[in-house]
């Protein structure tokens, strides 16, 4: 039995057309991290906000720890939350906010200061018990965030993206922290974030969403190289999206924009189907010639970018324009805009969405 | 540059004359009730007579049991109006205004007509006539002086949850295990510090001084004393209003104290 379970948990807020959430259904085992993944008003936070307590189901079950609690009072459920604006209490020092919980409680003096010693530890704040919040940088106040709520030794850790207001560097230097703190307590979490770096390098598993459904859940590796829909491969990582025509489906080999080519992934399709095919651009290649069962395009060069530790290319294909990606190296061979090339990919690496 | 200095200053003249001046007169006055020389005769006469520490003493007592009806009624309600009814603000805004379009008169003798009789609804008394004690008619002049405090609590307690993110911070106590009274006596009240001891002091400033509802009532209260005082003397209440005046002043600088000591705590949690 899973640790929490969401069946068919359906939202829809009083006046609005159509529902925030629909028919959201996962299993999240004990100790794991899942994120929530998606744009911006596909229903993450009313998922978190409905797991702990703050919005009320319209329909469907949450069960955690073998429990039901959509029916819990929100300060009944045991659940740990972690905002963006971190919400410290301004009135009270470092210490106290991360004791508020136990106190609040009822534990002794005592277990008190020692927990919050061993949380201060955790966060590796050790120094600042006795600061006021207004006294601490950004990502220290997130930190001390993350201790409060974790003092109260949650069942379950809700963050709804803890790191959005912070800047890119402390951003991943936080990140690493909050999956170590996790490992280390071996605490189940979920998180929120519209941000696919951030899912991907997190999670055991990413739970990608779309106007309150989910569209695909896997693990990174899935979710990055096999997405689903193209909804996903479009929200996660680039992507280059091409029109196809199937010419023989039994032998995997389509048109693009003329040019024959093959796939490994045309189950289920007949002879003259229109396709969609996906191609990440670290997969594509520049070369002259190539292995006989590669795919080849013939293009031509448009635009040329460096972004550091790739160049990433535009190669116009027809009417279709495929980026690429090479790492950078002082020896690469960049080819002058406007020139004829050859984009050389496997077979496999050319997917279907549906 | 120079002329634009010149019409600043002449405007800022003028305005202080206008503020000045009067005090000026009435503190030359009030020290002037032994003729031919200045003295503060006038001061030891008014502070010495025993009514006006037995009246001075009850508004106070009034004033301090007003501020802590005012905040039980209002913290609660203004929080919750916050959190759960943010399209009813305009509503309850316009409500807490209504003391400054009701006259006080209005009020009182509505006080007067509807409990100086014993209140029956439906055959069941609710409870008897509120004047005929002196308690229960100062439970009354409470009850006037809190509504003539409403729209300065009212406001100054809006403005401090308005400073705070008052959903986000309950949402965050409550998932800490808190229920609303923790909630409100350990976060909000907390930090509606400033806001309420601005509130508090005007409350104060306000009942200390009011004359219509307590003469009304007919309570010893400080206001009715004072307008007495004036009819029959002629130095007193001069001295008296000076004392007030410097009494509204250590307010206002308690204030200020105040608020500035917090505002970094209430800016710097953003
Ligand atoms: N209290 C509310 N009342 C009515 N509609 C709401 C309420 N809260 C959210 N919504 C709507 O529900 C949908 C989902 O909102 P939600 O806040 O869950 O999105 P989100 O995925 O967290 O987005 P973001 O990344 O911007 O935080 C949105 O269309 C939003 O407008
Ligand atoms: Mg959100």
């Amino acid at each position: 039995m899973p640790f929490l379970q969401l069946a068919n948990v359906r939202k829809l807020y009083p006046n609005a057309a159509a529902a925030a959430v629909e028919n959201f259904s996962l299993d999240v085992e004990a100790g794991e991290f899942v994120s929530l993944l998606g744009p911006s008003g596909c229903g993450k936070t009313t998922t978190l906000r409905m797991i702990a307590g703050f919005e009320t189901l319209t329909a469907g079950q949450i069960v955690m720890d073998g429990k039901a609690i959509e029916e819990m009072r929100p300060n009944q459920r045991n659940i740990g939350m972690v905002f963006q604006s971190y919400a410290l209490f301004p009135n009270m020092t470092v210490a106290d906010n991360i004791g508020f919980g136990l106190s609040v409680g009822g534990s002794a003096k005592a277990a008190i200061q020692q927990r919050v010693r061993e949380m201060l530890a955790l966060i590796k704040l050790e120094e600042l018990g006795a600061r006021y919040p207004y006294q601490l940088s950004g990502g220290q106040q997130q930190r001390v965030a993350l201790a409060r709520a974790l003092a109260i030794r949650p069942k379950l850790l809700l963050l709804d993206e803890p790191l959005s207001a912070l800047d890119a560097k402390i951003r991943v230097a936080l990140r690493n922290d909050i999956r170590a703190i996790q490992r280390k307590l071996g605490i189940t979490t979920l998180y929120v974030t519209h941000d696919q770096e951030e899912a991907l390098s997190l999670s055991d598993r990413v739970v990608v969403m779309n106007h309150g459904l989910i569209e695909q859940v896997g693990n990174p590796f899935e979710i990055y190289n096999f997405p689903r829909t193209t909804y996903v491969a479009q929200f996660v990582g680039t992507l280059n999206l091409l029109d196809a025509v199937v010419v023989e489906p039994t032998a995997g080999s389509v048109q693009i924009q003329g040019q024959p080519a093959h796939t490994t992934s045309l189950a289920g399709c007949s002879q003259g189907e229109q396709i969609r095919l996906a191609l990440r651009p670290e997969l594509l290649a520049l070369k002259s010639t190539g292995q006989a069962d590669e795919n080849r395009l013939a293009g031509v060069v448009e635009t040329i970018a460096f972004l550091g530790a790739v160049v990433r290319i535009q190669v116009r294909v027809g009417e279709a324009l495929l980026a690429l990606d090479e790492f950078n190296n002082p020896q690469l061979a960049v080819p002058a805009v406007g020139s004829p090339v050859f984009v050389y990919f496997a077979r496999s690496s050319c997917l279907k969405l549906l | 540059m120079r002329r634009i200095n010149w019409f600043a200053w002449l405007w800022f003249t003028l305005g202080a004359l206008y503020f000045v001046l009067p005090l000026w007169g009435t503190l030359i006055f009030s020290l002037q009730k032994r003729r031919g020389v200045l003295s503060l005769d006038a001061y030891s006469a008014a502070l010495g007579d025993p009514r006006f520490v037995e009246t001075f003493v009850f508004s106070n007592f009034m004033a301090i049991c007003t501020i802590l009806a005012s905040l039980l009624l209002i913290v609660p309600t203004a929080y919750w109006v916050h959190l759960h009814l943010p399209r009813w603000r305009p509503v309850v805004e316009f409500v807490s205004l209504l003391p400054f379009v009701i006259p006080a008169i209005v009020l009182v003798f509505g006080f007067i007509k509807l409990y100086s009789k014993p209140i029956v609804l439906l055959g069941i008394p609710l409870f008897p006539s509120l004047t005929t004690s002196n308690l229960s008619t100062n439970l009354l002049l409470i009850a006037g002086y809190t509504v003539l405090s409403l729209p300065y609590m009212y406001r100054a307690v809006d403005n401090g949850l308005r400073a705070m993110d008052v959903g986000t911070l309950t949402e965050a106590a409550q998932s800490l295990g808190a229920g609303w009274w923790t909630i409100l006596w350990r976060v909000i009240l907390p930090n509606l510090r400033t806001a309420l001891l601005s509130g508090a002091l005007l409350t104060f400033a306000i009942v200390v001084g009011e004359l219509t509802i307590a003469t009304f009532l007919a309570r010893p209260a400080f206001g009715p004393y004072l307008a007495l005082l004036g009819n029959h003397r002629a130095y007193e209440p001069a001295a008296l209003a000076i004392v007030s005046f410097l009494l509204t002043w250590v307010a206002m600088g308690l204030i200020d104290r105040v608020t500035r000591g917090t505002r970094d705590v209430v800016a710097g949690s953003h």
